[in-house]
């Protein structure tokens, strides 16, 4: 089953700001103190958030007046008429709470699995381009391989294995884990994704077909960006603070909601500069990576950075704004350490088509590779993160995809070498 | 090539005084600024220098150098918007709600039970580092202690009147072959600052911004240096913002300094080590309880890396450094993944980064380590692991970006069990809690053939007792602070 990702994002009613805040903190405690949410039982929903945007000042000083809004990003599993049908039904009273504090939710009379479902479906926002560390993998999946991996681990740990074969050890596994009715899913056959090959090959010979073509795209790229630099990068607003010049209080506030578990959560809101020259810009980008992302990015991997579960770039409000979400493994510093190393040039493409980012020359160089500009430039455009759902903090999405590898390879038959590369996995 | 100021650093920075055995760490509270101040600008002058002495009889028997915590500087009068231009680590100190967290300073090891720099204790402005050797007696630790603490009686003569109140001190000793309380060869490794005039292997020489302000650090850019943004005091002494703002200076030739004052449970480690390995009858397996601890380590008892001798400590006191994970040791059949050491700079070996960039990555979270022993010097064993009273170390480190640096290696490294493909392996020295949640496994993972083994329910061997974080200037800058 694959998964999806949607963003909701509502109105909140005048004045009813600090009320539905309160309300957030509410859940949030509840989570850190290990109640789940009503939304857990079905089983579906690998990572959720709320957020309350627009409360507040703008961070660079963004004279629009606007109205505050309440942003929800679910990542699941199938599709999203029918996540929205069952939180709807099976989560409505948990959705009620929240969303009596947002415009145009039915009132109490009207309320109805249908009507909360019209009203989400109405507030749907489209994403730019979603990645997902491991892909095809549900929540239930995760926690079954989970289990596998574990159950295997101790049984390994109970014996010892003195000159047994690999080969011979791996049968043992297969045979102990067969007679154990808890593991009847290895029934069902999966695919662990790899990076389509034959695409990118069949890609490269269109391209060198069509030399003529790709030439001119080529100089059609470089005009771009010359274009871009000379007409626009020169002439940006940068952002030139470091990190011990952002706001402690501000600071402070974001970091009451990090690093309880080693899961962590990052929202971030940003201004598109005007004009239809980055916007084009922005939109070229994200499709490069939505490509990337199908074609390459397949095996847990964002750009090199193997931390994240799932990460998501939305547009909106004519496109005159950017978020950007992301569920990762560790600690922010590590976060964006990797990004800068990996993936400097997705992020600078990207990103410095937004208003105040740190400066970049030919798209190349500066941006995110300005570590420390880089750095205090994503901590301040960061948003808190009010509620944040992870159905299993536990687990690091390397843990995920090893533990996938794991279920395949197990029930193969191997070779002593196959095998012996099998226990390195436990 | 970048040539460092070597004469306008603090020495300690540059160099870990080794030959001076027997230290004092002094830390003390201003209680008159006006008095500090005229201290500072008369006693700048004995602060030792990272200078080169090429003649070994000119180097004096003793060395002394200064570090400020944040109130520190504010109670000497700094402005409170140059004091705003410190790092966030720096002003918030080594405690608050999130960082504790991040530190793993919990249960046992949480700030309220410090002895110093935590919420029940005396903030602490300022610490004095003070050292000694006899130039006669050779590595003789007690001839080092009289000089060391002679030159502290001198001193302590006159903190009243320079405005100063000790609050305590902790005494820093090395041993000649420099083992820690455990047993093991300790500061083996360490980062060559480039254009400090040392020399060893490239991969371990590392821009000098990664850990003194005012020069680029590895990802080519300055790092982020205290600057004056509210005049005071005499500005002509201090040297403009290397990136150009302006501004001047007050970072330049400086460092950041973390403390930490760790208990080493010698009794709880060595039992572990040897219930995980007894015979069957349950007497002492010696030699595999040795073989765990390395592993756990990352070297054996004589600082041999276990990489590149996997089978038993070759015995002889070892520097060997020039070595990396990915080329001798890819599956961690001789270090395993979750040792201590591979761990917390594990070199070429970057989760399943190749190599060149497993090197770059980690030498972005390096740092300089100058710990020392406190508690009467002892070495753990096997069959020796009762020492005489409390013992552990005084943690000390340098670096520019405490975030990405100290912080990161505890955190992201240490604390956190998912280290490469790991499950729930902490760092089985720096990383383990107390206390689990339910459910929640503390494991070391010693990868073998067939299979990898388990060893479970690791112990809590470090207790965290104090800390806090110093800014370690330069000479010019105590220069400065004396006319602010």
């Amino acid at each position: 089953m694959g998964q999806n990702s949607t963003t909701i994002l509502v109105p909140i009613i005048k004045n009813k700001v600090d009320e539905l805040l309160d309300l957030l903190a509410g859940i949030n405690e509840g989570l850190a103190m290990g109640k789940p949410p009503l939304f857990e039982e079905l089983n579906i929903i690998h990572f959720a958030r709320w957020v309350v945007i627009d409360h507040g000042k703008s961070w660079i000083n963004d004279p629009v007046e606007r109205t505050p809004k309440l942003l929800f990003v679910v990542d699941y599993d199938g599709k999203e008429t029918d996540l929205l049908r069952k939180l709807c039904t099976d989560s409505a009273e948990l959705l009620d709470k929240v969303y009596a504090y947002c415009e145009n939710f039915p009132i109490l009379e009207k309320r109805t699995p249908d009507s909360r479902t019209a009203f989400l479906t109405n507030n749907v926002i489209k994403d730019a381009a979603v990645y997902i560390g491991a892909p095809g993998r549900t929540v239930r999946q995760i926690k079954d391989e989970s289990n596998l991996r574990d159950f295997i681990r101790k049984y390994l740990d109970s014996t010892t294995w003195g000159n047994l074969s690999a080969q011979a050890i791996h049968q043992t596994i297969k045979n102990e884990v067969s007679s154990n009715g808890n593991f009847a899913f290895l029934d069902q056959k999966v695919k662990i994704p790899s990076v389509n090959w034959l695409g990118l090959i069949f890609l490269g010979i269109v391209l060198l077909v069509l030399l003529p073509l790709t030439i001119v795209l080529l100089l059609l790229v470089i005009v771009w960006v010359l274009v871009l630099h000379i007409f626009y990068e020169r002439k940006d607003e940068n952002f030139i603070r470091k990190r011990s010049q952002l706001n402690d209080k501000f600071m402070t506030e974001l970091e009451k909601y990090e690093d309880f578990t080693s899961q962590n959560q990052f929202t971030q809101l940003v201004d598109m500069k005007e004009g239809k020259f980055r916007l084009f810009t922005i939109k070229a980008m994200f499709s490069l990576s939505k490509s990337l992302i199908k074609f390459v990015f397949v095996k847990g991997k964002l750009m090199g950075i193997p931390t994240i579960h799932f990460a998501k770039w939305v547009m909106f409000e004519e496109n005159s704004r950017v978020l950007f979400f992301s569920n990762f493994d560790g600690s922010w510093q590590q976060y964006l350490g990797d990004f800068i190393d990996n993936s400097g040039w997705g992020l600078t493409g990207i990103f410095s088509n937004t208003k105040v980012f740190p400066k970049t020359n030919f798209l190349l160089t500066g941006g995110a590779y300005d570590e420390e500009h880089f750095l205090a430039w994503s901590r301040n455009s960061e948003l808190v993160t009010n509620v944040w759902y992870s159905a299993y903090p536990h687990l690091s999405i390397k843990n995920i995809n090893n533990n996938t590898k794991i279920r395949v390879q197990l029930m193969k038959s191997l070779s002593e070498r196959q095998a012996a590369k099998f226990l390195k996995l436990i | 090539m970048t040539t460092l100021e070597l004469n306008d650093i603090q020495g300690y920075l540059i160099r870990g005084y080794a030959h001076m055995m027997y230290s004092r760490f002094v830390y003390l509270q201003i209680t008159d600024a006006e008095a500090t101040k005229n201290w500072l600008a008369k006693s700048w002058k004995t602060m030792t220098t990272a200078e080169h002495i090429p003649k070994k009889d000119q180097i004096s028997s003793t060395h002394l150098n200064i570090a400020f915590t944040y109130s520190g500087l504010e109670k000497l009068g700094l402005k409170t918007d140059n004091l705003g231009s410190f790092s966030r680590e720096f002003r918030q100190g080594m405690v608050s709600p999130h960082r504790t967290r991040l530190l793993g300073d919990l249960g046992n090891s949480a700030p309220e039970n410090w002895r110093w720099g935590g919420p029940f204790n005396k903030p602490i402005h300022l610490c004095l580092m003070v050292f000694g050797n006899d130039k006669e007696g050779d590595d003789d630790i007690e001839k080092d202690k009289i000089v060391c603490i002679n030159y502290y009686e001198l001193l302590k003569a006159h903190f009243a009147g320079n405005g100063l109140e000790e609050i305590l001190f902790i005494d820093g000793q090395t041993q000649p072959e420099n083992k820690e309380h455990f047993g093991f060869r300790d500061g083996i490794s360490q980062p060559i600052i480039e254009g400090s005039g040392r020399v060893g292997p490239k991969d371990d020489v590392i821009k000098a911004g990664e850990f003194i302000f005012g020069y680029k650090n590895d990802f080519g850019v300055y790092p982020d240096t205290p600057l004056i943004r509210a005049e005071q005091g005499n500005l002509n002494l201090l040297p403009p913002d290397a990136e150009g703002s302006g501004l001047k200076d007050i970072g330049r030739n400086g460092s950041l300094m973390v403390m930490r004052q760790l208990e080493q449970n010698v009794k709880t480690f060595w039992s572990f080590m040897n219930e995980k390995t007894k015979n069957e009858d349950h007497s002492i397996n010696v030699a595999e309880s040795l073989k765990l601890a390395a592993k756990v380590i990352g070297r054996w008892q004589s600082g041999a890396p276990i990489t590149l001798f996997p089978d038993k400590d070759p015995g002889v006191i070892s520097d060997i450094n020039d070595f990396g994970y990915a080329k001798f040791d890819k599956d961690g059949l001789k270090c395993p993944f979750g040792s201590h050491l591979r761990r917390t700079n594990p070199r070429d070996s970057v989760d399943d980064h190749g190599r060149k960039e497993s090197l770059k990555l980690s030498n972005q979270h390096r740092i300089i380590r100058r710990a020392r022993l406190y508690g009467e010097i002892f070495e753990g064993s096997p069959v020796n692991n009762v020492p005489n009273g409390e013992v552990g170390l005084l943690f000390c480190c340098f670096n520019a970006d405490i975030s990405r640096q100290f912080e990161f290696l505890q955190y992201t490294w240490a604390n956190l069990p998912k280290t490469k493909e790991l499950y729930n392996d902490p760092d089985p020295i720096i990383g383990v809690k107390e206390k689990t949640t339910a459910g929640e496994e503390q494991n070391f993972t010693v990868q073998d053939l067939p299979v990898s083994r388990t060893i479970s329910d690791l112990p809590q061997v470090i207790t965290v007792k104090g800390g806090d974080y110093f800014f370690f200037p330069s000479i010019t800058v105590l220069r400065f602070l004396s006319t602010i």
